[in-house]
């Protein structure tokens, strides 16, 4: 801001000092009134959280087939955000490297093999994971949007949890060598 | 004087309403994560194309007694060892085949791959797999990092040795076992 502006309101301001003064001086006399807007404005909350099956595994794969991850992840989402500002929470779910979902003793097994499904969200069927990144979350081709949820001043302050099944579609896909493989599926919340 | 303090505050205002608009729009939450595990087991299997060979007339005192031949593919999938082996073996070698209570010894019953040599079935077991005296060893293959998954398809001929023995008519039958093993 510049610098004239500032002293321009310091030297009012220290006029109606001045004034108020001088209005003490004469009794009953009142001075005119200021005004004085505030505004405090509460930091928005928005949380993604695991409530179970943070950790999944497949504990034998089989080629050309699909691989269901037998437990649902549970993620409890939460916010407290401003619906005058806030339309709607998304959900994503991305791997940070599309072409290399899971690794292991030299294969990469890619995000598209990867499928998910949230039966109270976007993808009711499973759906692979090569969607875009939605408001700027996720990576290209590696990633899913599992819910938009529509906010408005009856749940500017809310929370929900939902389930995500996951599971890896090996079908036509090149027999993969014994051994473990590995891989980090990465969920995020973000406002629009 | 009054009109300009109004204006000072509302201009306040406005900017800290301005301020939490940028703050809420693509507002991210921290990342959570799941981890991602699938194993691929390790597999060593042998398929015979048929379970069954035939010799339809046994000849005594000749090795012109040669079973119908059967394709063996033996494929692996490892993640350690240097070699797959695949061992033929008779659980009884005394009794390879048997017509009563007359038999037939492994060491009367000879087996090849494709194009070798013949060889009896009296060997010992090779990486625990096989019976004493009643077993062969029919194929060992190096595997290592780059070979860890395969396959091999091989021809298993197997014949009657019987030069200087006459045996007893009837039909002599008996099981040999095909097995591989990972060292």
């Amino acid at each position: 801001m510049p610098t004239a502006a500032h002293a321009r309101v310091l030297l009012l301001l220290s006029s109606g000092l001045v004034t108020t003064r001088a209005a003490g001086a004469q009794v009953g006399q009142l001075g005119a009134a200021q005004v004085l807007s505030l505004v405090a404005v509460g930091p928005s909350v928005l949380g993604v959280t695991v409530i179970s099956g943070a950790v999944q595994s497949i504990p034998s794969l089989i080629d050309g087939a699909l691989n269901i991850f037998p437990s649902p992840v549970v993620i409890r989402t939460n916010w407290n955000v401003s619906p005058g500002q806030t339309a709607i929470v998304n959900l994503v779910a991305y791997f940070p490297v599309p072409a290399q979902a899971l690794t292991g003793g030299g294969t990469q097994i890619p995000s598209s093999r990867v499928l998910g499904r949230m039966a109270t969200g976007l993808p009711v069927a499973f759906t692979a994971m090569t969607q875009a990144p939605t408001a700027g979350v996720g990576t290209s081709g590696g990633s899913l949007q599992l819910f938009a949820q529509p906010i408005s001043g009856g749940n500017k302050q809310s929370s929900r949890t939902d389930n995500l099944d996951l599971e890896l579609d090996l079908a036509g896909f090149p027999a993969l060598r014994a051994g473990a493989y590995s891989g980090t599926l990465t969920l995020q919340a973000v406002t629009q | 004087m009054h009109l300009v303090s109004r204006g000072f505050a509302g201009a306040v205002a406005l900017a800290f309403v301005a301020g939490a608009a940028h703050a809420q729009a693509g507002l991210t939450s921290s990342p959570a994560t799941v981890s991602l595990t699938a194993t691929k087991a390790s597999t060593l299997t042998v398929s015979p194309a048929s379970g069954t060979a035939t010799l339809a007339s046994i000849t005594d005192n000749s090795t012109a007694n040669v079973f119908g031949p059967v394709t063996l593919t033996t494929a692996w999938n490892l993640t350690a060892g240097t070699s797959v082996n695949l061992v033929g073996w008779f659980a009884t070698p005394a009794q390879a085949l048997a017509n009563g209570a007359d038999f037939i010894p492994s060491s009367k019953v000879e087996g090849r791959l494709g194009a070798a040599a013949f060889a009896p079935f009296n060997s010992g077991a090779t990486g625990g797999v096989g019976v004493a005296n009643g077993s062969l060893l029919l194929f060992s293959q190096a595997v290592g990092a780059g070979t860890f998954l395969g396959n091999r398809s091989d021809q298993l001929d197997v014949r009657l040795n019987l030069t200087g023995t006459t045996t007893v008519a009837g039909n002599y039958t008996g099981t040999l076992n095909l097995q591989a093993v990972v060292q």
